[in-house]
This record gives C-alpha cells, sequence and structure tokens, in this order.
C-alpha cells in the first residue's frame, strides 16, 4: 500500500484514505455477517473461539458439506510454502464462508481461526474511526483488500481515454461474438437487371389468371369494380402517393408492377377501410350468415367503401407534384416489360408441378380441415374465424435513412456530404425491378423503404395489421424481401414486429387453396420456403434461440415427412399423384437441399447458443447432404474447436480435412484451406510468426485472399509490427476497395489507427470517405468507429 | 511536467486473442423475388466461406473490440505504443511498463535500454506478457521520458486500471475407504462468463500417496473421458472429479496410527479459452483428517463378492491396536438374522502391543439371498473390559446357486 501511496498525489490521497475506512467498517461488518450466515456448515467465529481448536477442527473435517478451497494464486508463484499473507488476507476477504481459512497452507491451522476473528474483535470493541486507523496501519493486508474495492474513491488518476480499457464491469465478455456482419462487399457488379433474368413465376400474380375469367373473380372481390380503391398512406409515405388527378393512384400503382391490365385487382377490398370507421366484414362468424357468400359480401363492402372515400382524399395532400412525374415513365415501362409474357395459360401450365414441387407444404390439421372444406365448397373463405386470418401490415414507416451521410454531414461537412449519390426509394422504378437494383447495389433501407410503398399500395401499408386483407404470391415475396432485408440490416426487432401477424405461417388464407377462383387447381404454401426459414431463424437474433431451435425442428419435420412421402411413392403432400421419374427426382432433390439448409440453421443458431456439441454434430450431419462442402465443413467443425480452446480436437479435425483433399484432385482451394487451418492452429498455439508464414503461403498461391491478407496484417500486429501491419491493410484498402472495404477489415484498420496516433479520427474520415464514394446505405458505420 | 498538449502519445491496447468473424446468412431460391441476388452477394462478401456460404462462423480474424476480462492465471498481453506527435525529433526516450498490484511492482518492459532518437509520426511498439498471479485491482503504468532538442528532459506516464477477477470456484470433499484408500471428489465450477475448455486438470499428491484418476473409462485401448468428447465447461456449469489416493507402501504401514491433518495433494488446473487463450491454476495444498478408528481399527481384507445361500464361505479381518497401550482381546460372535458364523465364539485372541495388528480368518454363512451385511463381531478389551462392536463392516451377495443351473 506504501508503494501505492508513493505514487498518487498526496492531497488526493488524503480523501480517499477516510473514505477507505468507512469501507473498512462496512467490510468488517459484511464479512461478520456471511460467517453467522455459513452457521449451518460452519461454526461461527463465537462459538470457535470457545472451542477448543482440535474440536472445531474435526466438527469441519468430518462435515460431509463440500468445502470451498483457495485458489492460491498460479502454479509458477506458489512454491509449497511461499503464499505469502496478502493471500490468506485477499481470500479471507473475499470468500463468504470462512472455511477457506481451513484449507490455507500454512503450518499452524490455529492461525486461519484467529484470522476469521480478527473482524470480530475489532467490530466488538466498536472503535472510533482513528481507532481502526491504527490497527489497519499495523495490518497492511486489510488495507490492500480493500482498497480495490472501494473503487470509486480510489485515488488512481486514471484516464481511460483508450475504449480498450474501460472498467472490466462495464464491458462484455471479452469472447462476445463480433456483431454479426450484413454487409457484403461490392465485388463484382451484381447480375444484370434485365428483364430476361426475370423469373416468370414472380410475376405471375392471380390478377393474371382472372384476366381471362373474369366471372369467378368478381365473386371473390366484388369490391374493386364498384368502387376504386383508395389507400390510405402513412404520413411519411403520403410523399409518395402524391394526388396527381387521378381517383386511385396507389391501386393503379399496385396493378402496374404485378399485371399487365390496370384496372384488375384482387387487392384486398378492405384496404381503403380507416380502421375506426367500420367494422372488418370478415368478422362475420358463419353461423349467423346464409351459405350464399355473394348476397352477404356484396352489402358489407359497398357501405365502408364510400363513407371512408372523403376522408381519406382530404388526407392525401397534394405534395409535391414533381415526384409524382418521374413515375409515370417506370411505369409504362414495366407494361410493356410485362404485357411481353407468353400466353398465360402456356406459362401456368408448364409451371404447375414446378409450382407443387416448391409449394409444397403440411399444413397442421385445422388448417388443413379448412382448406378441404373451401375446396369442397362447404363454405367460402368468408366465413373464417378471423383469429385465422393473417392480417400484416407495416409496423413503422419512418424512412430507413443513410448513416454514411448522417455521418459524412457530421464529421465532412454539407458540402462534402451532398457528392454522395446513393439510390433512395425514389430513385428507380417502383417495381420489382427497381427493387432488386436497389438490393443489388446494397441500398437495402432504401429497398426496404420501396417494400414499405409496394405493401403499402397493396393494402397492407402501416396501421393496416388487424385488418382482413388478401395474399398473393407477390405480396409474401414483397413481405419476404422486407423481412430478409430487415434481418440483414441487423434490425431484428423490427422484423420480429412485422412477422408476428403471420403468426406460425400456418393460416389458412397463407395457402392457394384458400383462394380457388383466384389460383384454379393450384395447392400449397404461398409463403415460400426461405420466408419460413427467416421465420424460425429469427428469435436466435432476439436471444430466443430456444424459439429458434423449436421452429428449426418444425421445418425439419415437415422436410423429413415430404421426403418420406416422395420415397414412398406419394406425391410431396402425401397424396396419391403419379409423379414422373424425373419430376420425382427433382423433388427430392429440392426438399433434401431444404433440409440441408434448415440443418444449416439449426446448427448455426446451436453455434450462437455456444451448445459447441450439438453445433459440432449437426454441422457434421450436413456432410451427408453436402458432400461437396466436406472440406468447408469439417475445417469449420476444428475452427469451432478452436474457438472453445480445444486445439487437440481441432488439430484432429483439420487432418482430416488434409486426408479428404489428398483424396480429391489437386484444387489450389483445397491447398488455401488446409494452409489457413495451419494457421490457425499456429494461432491458437501463440505462435504468430508461424501463423504469419502460413498465411504467407496462401497468399503465394491466391495474393488476392481477402480474408488472409487481414489475418496476415493481425498476425503481424501481435509480433509488435503495428506500423507494417496498418501499411499493409491500409494499402487494401486503397488498391482493392471493392474486396476490403469490408466490416471487419475496416474495424481492423480503424483499431489500429487508434492504436497508433493520436489522430486516428483524421484517418477514419478518410475511410468514410472513401466508403462514401462506394457503398449503400446499408453500411454499417460502426466499424469506423466514429462515434 | 506535463505539457497542456502532450507531444508524446502513449497508446496502450490489452492484446486479446483475435476472435473470428461470424456471418448472418440469409439466403432464398432461385424462384424467390430476389432470385440469386442474396446468393451472389454472399458470395461476393469476402468474409464468408466460398462454397459453404451458409457456414455461419467464418475465417477472417478481427482484433479484440475492447478490454474484456482477465482472469487469475491468464496472461496478460498488452501493445504498448509510444507516439511522437510532435514535429520534433526528440531523443534518448526511455519507456518503462510497471505492473502495480495489491502487493508488488512487476518490471514487464521487453528492454531498458533507450532508444536514441524517435523522428515525428514515429513510434516505439512493445508487447508485452504477465501471467497474471493476484486478484483484484492492477494498474499498469507506462512511464516514458526523452529530451527534445532545446535540450529540455521531461518525463509522463499514464495509468490504466484493471480487475483481475477469479475464474474458478473449486470445492473438495474426502471420502475414506475402510481400506487406507483416500477418495477426493473435487466440484471445479466456471465462474467466468465464457465457456471453458478444461485441457488438465489433475491432482499432484504429496509425497504419502500414489493417485490414480477415476475420469477415464478404459475400454480397450481407448480411455474416454466421463465428461463425453468435448472437454469444456459452460459459464457456471459445475464438474465433478474423483481420484483415488492410495498411501505409499512405505506408508501404508504406519496409516492405521497416522492421525491428524495430512497434507493430500493440490489441484492443477489448466484452462483453455477463445483461440488457444490459456489459463492455469493450482490449488493451496489439500488437507484431510485422517479418520480416528478408536481403540481398535477393523478392517476387512479378503471377502468374497459373490456367495451361495447357505454355503460357508471365508473372510479375512485386520485387527490393528490404534491405542497407546497393550491390549488381551477376546472375540465374540454374534449371528444376526440372516448371518451365521461357524467356529467358537469368545475364543482369546491374545495379546496385541500397540501399532500391532492381527489377521484374523473366519467363516460365515447366510441364510438369507440378496445383499447381505456382515455384523455381529464383538472385541473385548478383557484389561478394561470395554468392548467394541463391530457391525456392517462389509457386504457380500448371497445366490441361491439352484436357480442359476435352471437358467
Amino acid at each position: 500500500y506504501q508503494k501505492l501511496q508513493t505514487d498518487f498525489e498526496h492531497s488526493r490521497l488524503n480523501q480517499a484514505v477516510t473514505k477507505v475506512h468507512l469501507n473498512i467498517i462496512y467490510d468488517i461488518l459484511l464479512q461478520q455477517d456471511s460467517i453467522d450466515l455459513g452457521a449451518g456448515e460452519f461454526v461461527t467465529p463465537q462459538e470457535d473461539s470457545s472451542a477448543t481448536l482440535s474440536e472445531s477442527l474435526m466438527d469441519r473435517l468430518n462435515d460431509q458439506m463440500m468445502e470451498s478451497v483457495m485458489i492460491s494464486d498460479s502454479p509458477n508463484n506458489s512454491e509449497e510454502d511461499d503464499v505469502g499473507p496478502i493471500d490468506s488476507f485477499l481470500d479471507g476477504g473475499l470468500e463468504e464462508n470462512g472455511s477457506s481459512g481451513n484449507k490455507k497452507e500454512e503450518s499452524e491451522i490455529g492461525q486461519n481461526t484467529t484470522e476469521i476473528k480478527v473482524p470480530v474483535d475489532q467490530k466488538e470493541q466498536e472503535c472510533t474511526k482513528d481507532d481502526i486507523k491504527e490497527e489497519i496501519d499495523i495490518e497492511e493486508q486489510i488495507q490492500i483488500v480493500v482498497s480495490p474495492q472501494s473503487e470509486a474513491h480510489s485515488p488512481v488518476v486514471i484516464k481511460s481515454e483508450d475504449p480498450e480499457h474501460q472498467s472490466p464491469k462495464g464491458t462484455s465478455p471479452k469472447d462476445e461474438p463480433v456483431p454479426v456482419c450484413t454487409i457484403f462487399s461490392q465485388g463484382t457488379q451484381p447480375k444484370s437487371l434485365a428483364p430476361d433474368g426475370f423469373q416468370p413465376t414472380l410475376i405471375k400474380s392471380p390478377s393474371f389468371t382472372t384476366g381471362s375469367g373474369g366471372g369467378s373473380d368478381e365473386a371473390v372481390t366484388p369490391s374493386k369494380m364498384t368502387a376504386p380503391l383508395v389507400c390510405q398512406p402513412s404520413p411519411s409515405l403520403s410523399k409518395f402517393f402524391t394526388d396527381n388527378g387521378q381517383a386511385n393512384p396507389a391501386s393503379d400503382f399496385f396493378d402496374s408492377f404485378t399485371a399487365p391490365s390496370s384496372f384488375i385487382s384482387i387487392s384486398n377490398p378492405n384496404a381503403d377501410v380507416s380502421p375506426a370507421s367500420t367494422p372488418a366484414p370478415l368478422s362475420f362468424t358463419p353461423e349467423h350468415q346464409p351459405p350464399t357468400p355473394v348476397s352477404v359480401f356484396g352489402p358489407t363492402v359497398t357501405e365502408p367503401t364510400t363513407k371512408p372515400q372523403s376522408p381519406i382524399s382530404q388526407t392525401v395532400p397534394s405534395l409535391n407534384l414533381a415526384s409524382s412525374t418521374p413515375q409515370a415513365q417506370p411505369f409504362n415501362q414495366l407494361q410493356a416489360v410485362f404485357s411481353g409474357t407468353d400466353d398465360p395459360f402456356a406459362t401456368a401450365l408448364s409451371l404447375s408441378e414446378v409450382d407443387r414441387r416448391h409449394d409444397a407444404w403440411l399444413p397442421c390439421e385445422e388448417t388443413r380441415k379448412m382448406l378441404i372444406s373451401v375446396a369442397t365448397q362447404q363454405y367460402g373463405p368468408a366465413y373464417v374465424d378471423t383469429n385465422r386470418l393473417t392480417m400484416p401490415g407495416l409496423k413503422f414507416d419512418n424512412l430507413q435513412g443513410d448513416a454514411v451521410k448522417d455521418l459524412m454531414v457530421r464529421f465532412l461537412g454539407e458540402q462534402a456530404a451532398m457528392k454522395r449519390q446513393v439510390l433512395t426509394a425514389s430513385s428507380v422504378e417502383q417495381s420489382f425491378v427497381g427493387l432488386k437494383q436497389l438490393v443489388s447495389s446494397k441500398n437495402w433501407r432504401a429497398a426496404v423503404d420501396l417494400t414499405g410503398r409496394l405493401l403499402t399500395a397493396h393494402g397492407q401499408g402501416y396501421g393496416k395489421a388487424g385488418q382482413p386483407t388478401s395474399h398473393t404470391t407477390d405480396s409474401l415475396q414483397l413481405w419476404f424481401v422486407r423481412l430478409a432485408l430487415l434481418t440483414k440490416l441487423n434490425l431484428f426487432q423490427n422484423a420480429e414486429l412485422e412477422f408476428e401477424p403471420f403468426g406460425n405461417l400456418d393460416q389458412p388464407d397463407l395457402y392457394y387453396e384458400y383462394y380457388p377462383s383466384v389460383y384454379p387447381g393450384r395447392r400449397g404454401s404461398m409463403v415460400p420456403f426461405s420466408m419460413r426459414l427467416l421465420h424460425a431463424e429469427l428469435p436466435q437474433y432476439l436471444a430466443k434461440p430456444q424459439e429458434a431451435l423449436d421452429r428449426l425442428h418444425n421445418l425439419k419435420t415437415v422436410c423429413l415427412a415430404i421426403l418420406e412421402n416422395l420415397e414412398k411413392g406419394s406425391a410431396e403432400d402425401g397424396s396419391m399423384i403419379t409423379l414422373t421419374q424425373e419430376n420425382r427426382q427433382a423433388s427430392l432433390k429440392l426438399w433434401r437441399s431444404r433440409l440441408s439448409r434448415v440443418m444449416y440453421s439449426m446448427a448455426n443458431c446451436l453455434l450462437l447458443m455456444k451448445d459447441y456439441i450439438l453445433a459440432v454434430e449437426t454441422y457434421h450431419s450436413i456432410i451427408q447432404y453436402e458432400p461437396q462442402q466436406r472440406v468447408q465443413l469439417l475445417s469449420g467443425i476444428g475452427r469451432i474447436f478452436l474457438q472453445v480452446g480445444d486445439v487437440k480436437m481441432a488439430e484432429v479435425y483439420f487432418q482430416d480435412v488434409e486426408k479428404s483433399c489428398q483424396m480429391k484432385a489437386r484444387d489450389p482451394t483445397h491447398t488455401t484451406c488446409v494452409l489457413m487451418n495451419r494457421a490457425f492452429v499456429y494461432l491458437s498455439q501463440n505462435s504468430y510468426a508461424e501463423a504469419h508464414a502460413s498465411f504467407l503461403e496462401v497468399l503465394k498461391i491466391d495474393p488476392r485472399h481477402p480474408v488472409t491478407n487481414n489475418n496476415a496484417a493481425v498476425c503481424l500486429l501481435y509480433l509488435g509490427r503495428l506500423k507494417e501491419s496498418l501499411g499493409q491493410l491500409e494499402g487494401l484498402v486503397q488498391q482493392d476497395p471493392a474486396l476490403y472495404l469490408h466490416e471487419s477489415v475496416l474495424f481492423n484498420l480503424t483499431t489500429m489507427y487508434e492504436l497508433e496516433s493520436s489522430r486516428s479520427t483524421q484517418k477514419k474520415q478518410a475511410l468514410l470517405e472513401a466508403v462514401a464514394c462506394r457503398e449503400g446505405d446499408s453500411f454499417n458505420t460502426q466499424c469506423l468507429k466514429l462515434v | 511536467p506535463s505539457p497542456n498538449i502532450p507531444e508524446q502519445q502513449f497508446l496502450v491496447m490489452r492484446l486479446t486473442k483475435p476472435t473470428l468473424f461470424t456471418n448472418l446468412p440469409v439466403t432464398c431460391e432461385d424462384r424467390d423475388l430476389p432470385g440469386d441476388l442474396f446468393g451472389q452477394l454472399m458470395r461476393d462478401d469476402p468474409s464468408t466461406i466460398k462454397g459453404a456460404e451458409t457456414l455461419m462462423l467464418g475465417e477472417m480474424l478481427t482484433l479484440p473490440q475492447n478490454f474484456g476480462n482477465i482472469f487469475l492465471g491468464e496472461t496478460f498481453s498488452s501493445y504498448i505504443s509510444v507516439h511522437n506527435d510532435s514535429s520534433q525529433v526528440v531523443k534518448d526516450i526511455l519507456v518503462k511498463a510497471d505492473l502495480q498490484t495489491s502487493s508488488q511492482r512487476l518490471n514487464l518492459s521487453a528492454s531498458n535500454s533507450a532508444v536514441a532518437e524517435l523522428k515525428p509520426e514515429s513510434c516505439i511498439d512493445d508487447v508485452i506478457h504477465h501471467e497474471v498471479k493476484e486478484i483484484g485491482t492492477h494498474i499498469l503504468v507506462c512511464a516514458v521520458s526523452y529530451t527534445t532538442q532545446c535540450g529540455e528532459k521531461l518525463y509522463f506516464r499514464k495509468f490504466f486500471k484493471f480487475q483481475v477477477l477469479k475464474p474458478l470456484d473449486v470445492k473438495t470433499k474426502f471420502y475414506n475407504a475402510e481400506t487406507d484408500e483416500v477418495f477426493l471428489e473435487a466440484q471445479i465450477q466456471n465462474i467466468t462468463t465464457s465457456p471453458m475448455f478444461m485441457e488438465k486438470v489433475s491432482l499432484e499428491p504429496s509425497m504419502m500417496y500414489n493417485v490414480t484418476e477415476l475420469n477415464i473409462v478404459t475400454s480397450g485401448d481407448q480411455g474416454e473421458s466421463t465428461f463425453g468428447k468435448m472437454s469444456y465447461l459452460q459459464p457456471m456449469d459445475t464438474r465433478q472429479y474423483l481420484y483415488c489416493l492410495k498411501p505409499k507402501p512405505e506408508y501404508a504401514e504406519k496409516a492405521g496410527v497416522i492421525k491428524g491433518v495430512t497434507v493430500i495433494g493440490k489441484l492443477d488446473i489448466v484452462w483453455k479459452t477463445n483461440l488457444g487463450e490459456r489459463g492455469r491454476l493450482q490449488t493451496s495444498q489439500l488437507q484431510r483428517m485422517a479418520p480416528g478408528y478408536g481403540d481398535i481399527r477393523m478392517s476387512v481384507e479378503m471377502i468374497p463378492e459373490t456367495v451361495n445361500l447357505e454355503e460357508p464361505f471365508d473372510i479375512t479381518c485386520k485387527i490393528i491396536n490404534c491405542s497407546e497401550r497393550t491390549m488381551d482381546l477376546q472375540l465374540e460372535m454374534c449371528n444376526t438374522r440372516t448371518v451365521h458364523w461357524c467356529g467358537i465364539s469368545g475364543r482369546q485372541l491374545g495379546k496385541l502391543t500397540p501399532g500391532a495388528s492381527l489377521l484374523l480368518p473366519l467363516t460365515v454363512f447366510s441364510s438369507v439371498q440378496g445383499l447381505q451385511s456382515i455384523s455381529g463381531l464383538r472385541l473385548t478389551d478383557t484389561f478394561l473390559k470395554r468392548t467394541y462392536e463391530y457391525d456392517d463392516i462389509a457386504q457380500v451377495c448371497v445366490v441361491c446357486p439352484f436357480l442359476n443351473n435352471e437358467c
């Protein structure tokens, strides 16, 4: 303690001393308390003093309770008998029950007994502060025990300027996973977005089937002809839906991206119903209604559509006419694209096999019964209880913005920020084409905005959750893209919120059978498999991995059941349809790949849960479905073992990798993989120089390998070669920004900037400028560590 | 002496092991709206595993994000960089890094010689390592002294404080066997926040004992750990290790008279965490009170495991005089409901000097099937007229031989 004293300013010390003393009193009381609490197991100090030494010891040793063992110190420090008194005092102060006293390595056990008594005596004497001070001066060790606890008043003046040096209490554990990255490098330009890259099924909306069968369509959506649809835009979206003179801009707009005919829409008839104005027509329960749906449906719909009409057209303000004019053109273009498709019947027929294969799903019993009754026309869909319906809507309507630009405004000024050019939801075609453009240019925030607009047009906009609506292939695809992007952007809570109305994705209105007139003859799930998977994975990012696992197990069960059906000779859903051998094989292949995808998700989830045993087992079981990924999977398992700390097991798996690589034809990526694994083993053995050498060997084969370049630079830092490491990373980012403007590389670079110089902020700002030129609005600016 | 704008900058970063970057795979199928777009984005991402993009755990190393926790027994590593922020060359730079603990001050600098000169924008780098041996507050004190061009001698220092926490909680329990063996059960709990791979948990016995680890089940040539394939401990998980200690022959003879506290040995624990971050601890010497046997100790040296019903079998008992006086002993054998002794009860065993022992062959049979307890032996010291009762000294499994034949 005295050594410490000399280091610190005296005035501060004096202040601190009194506080330390107060703490000591408090400590003593505490300690006594804890000893009393332990009376069930151990003798209290009072008893201890009255009992003879040997008796009390006998009591303790015969006691069948577990005893705490003092971990004195690290082995290198402790020879048989050199444990300093500080350690014993430290432990005496830290151990809650005095039992550890018995375990200390000291020649006489009696010493420990007196040691426990010390605080009691002190307390009994009811010392004044000064008395205690004296005692403490004698017993230095106690002061030392106490001083760390009086942390807040400690005289140490430490400027923790470096973020690395926060107090451990406030910091998260060191093994906390790096925030998961969703930022993708802009390596090669994404595939051309020409219309020919467009899947015909994607644009196959119900309205194109109805184009030829208008009569049946009318029965389902009687409202669409009688009253024009007006969507109530959410406040911030209202800019987009400007009143440009047309009566129903929103529905027009919606049709434009789904169907060639602009006035036929199967949009939900209630889309225009403002929540307060009328009760939803579908809330009628079947028992109150005659079994003729049309007669019921008509009046209920026409009534609300007339009512809310006027208020809504008033609420839609005539804002910003300029923004609507450029939209007109893309719409026309889009129509041209869509009208170019072939005869819809031919397309539909050729797709039916593929449709059945992809859309197959096994609904729960209740849903299945309901779908059968809809199919056999026992009653129309209108009689389904509302709580069995899916009524989604946007849960937030604020625009997503661009964090890169915000940072530029803050650090580089408005002028510089003006230069940033990124696509926004308004600057692209208001269609799937525009959406794809935003996704591929990594403007996912703008893409989320665009999905919001498109869904609003479909009547599932902001505030529409809980209101009856109808679903189409397109609307569900839009939801999938929106939710997938929110997940990619780490906006998990938002995704969960908007997923919530979908329930477990098993409501009857999410199946094609529910819409026999819109999708005649079509069966299976409207919800894409990828959306089910996303739904299942999502809870793991929200600290509910168990729920994610449950959902994934459900998916797995269905996949296995479908595979079993196929192997038995029936169709996917178990129905007795004869499939051609070719189709059966295609279907088996598809469902096996889906099963393996689910297994991957399960393994990833288990890894996130740190259940390494099951994670390793699951990854291992994927090899049978994806034999071509054997090398990657085995290497991945090896890395898991390294993460746990089990270097030996990791080496076993890495050897397995080397064997697999030898068996196959020489593949440069496999050589890379083997060298990489070796480097990781060296790293785990603290041999940074050897690890660095292995990474350099990889670079001989593939000089542009981004991961290896980054890893080699990291090794250099651990070797004490900061400038070299920094120079390398900086060079890489400058030469090949497409590959190296990656979140983790930039994080490493900014960390080294912080370590290198006090002028790191300028250097980070230079990085921000580089990012601004290349990256979209989905860039995670946190890795720049500017704020 | 510190100027308002420090010309030299101390920058310190703790070097925990780097971590592997994890991806967040979001995929779709070709028929979905984005088509191959999501797949393409994942393939273009440099941090994904090529060919297996959905594998979450990548290969990209990322530097530690924060100081993290440091535990007793781990190695504290730190990067220390002194950077010349001024526009002038400085001379004779001496960098010192000390670690102040509650009990001592350690010098951690790799070199103690001064650097002749430091140009603007250059730095002096050092990576220090220290195995943490104390719990509680540690202060890294970095000091630098240098001479400016005007010949002014300057000195400044910086403090970095951190807390060292306890990583493990160890509890022990001794079981004394009827023989001289001692079983040690050690419960080791991981009280950190991350999983720990237990690389080694061994008992280093004191000179009196030989130790056998009972944590491996041997089947064939290969031993399998009782903890399964993966030997790691999740946060707050506890694991029990069992050890059997046998006194070495030279001490075994005296074991009967060993009393009081004996030193058993200490546990040596080595663990590893993320990418081989290593820690090692030893417990203090574990002590055990030898069980008190009273004046006379009786142990069963030999007894069959399984015997036939109503068929006499032999057992051998050992009698040790643990008292300080010579005893004259008389043996009585009392039948119980199940166990029947053969031979004469009440016979004299003769004199037994202190510390001496006597082997006693006896014959007995059981009239009831099942696991039977051997009871009913009485020793009487004829000098003091004191009787010692020995019940439940061993168990034996009694079976019916005829039933076996039928099967």
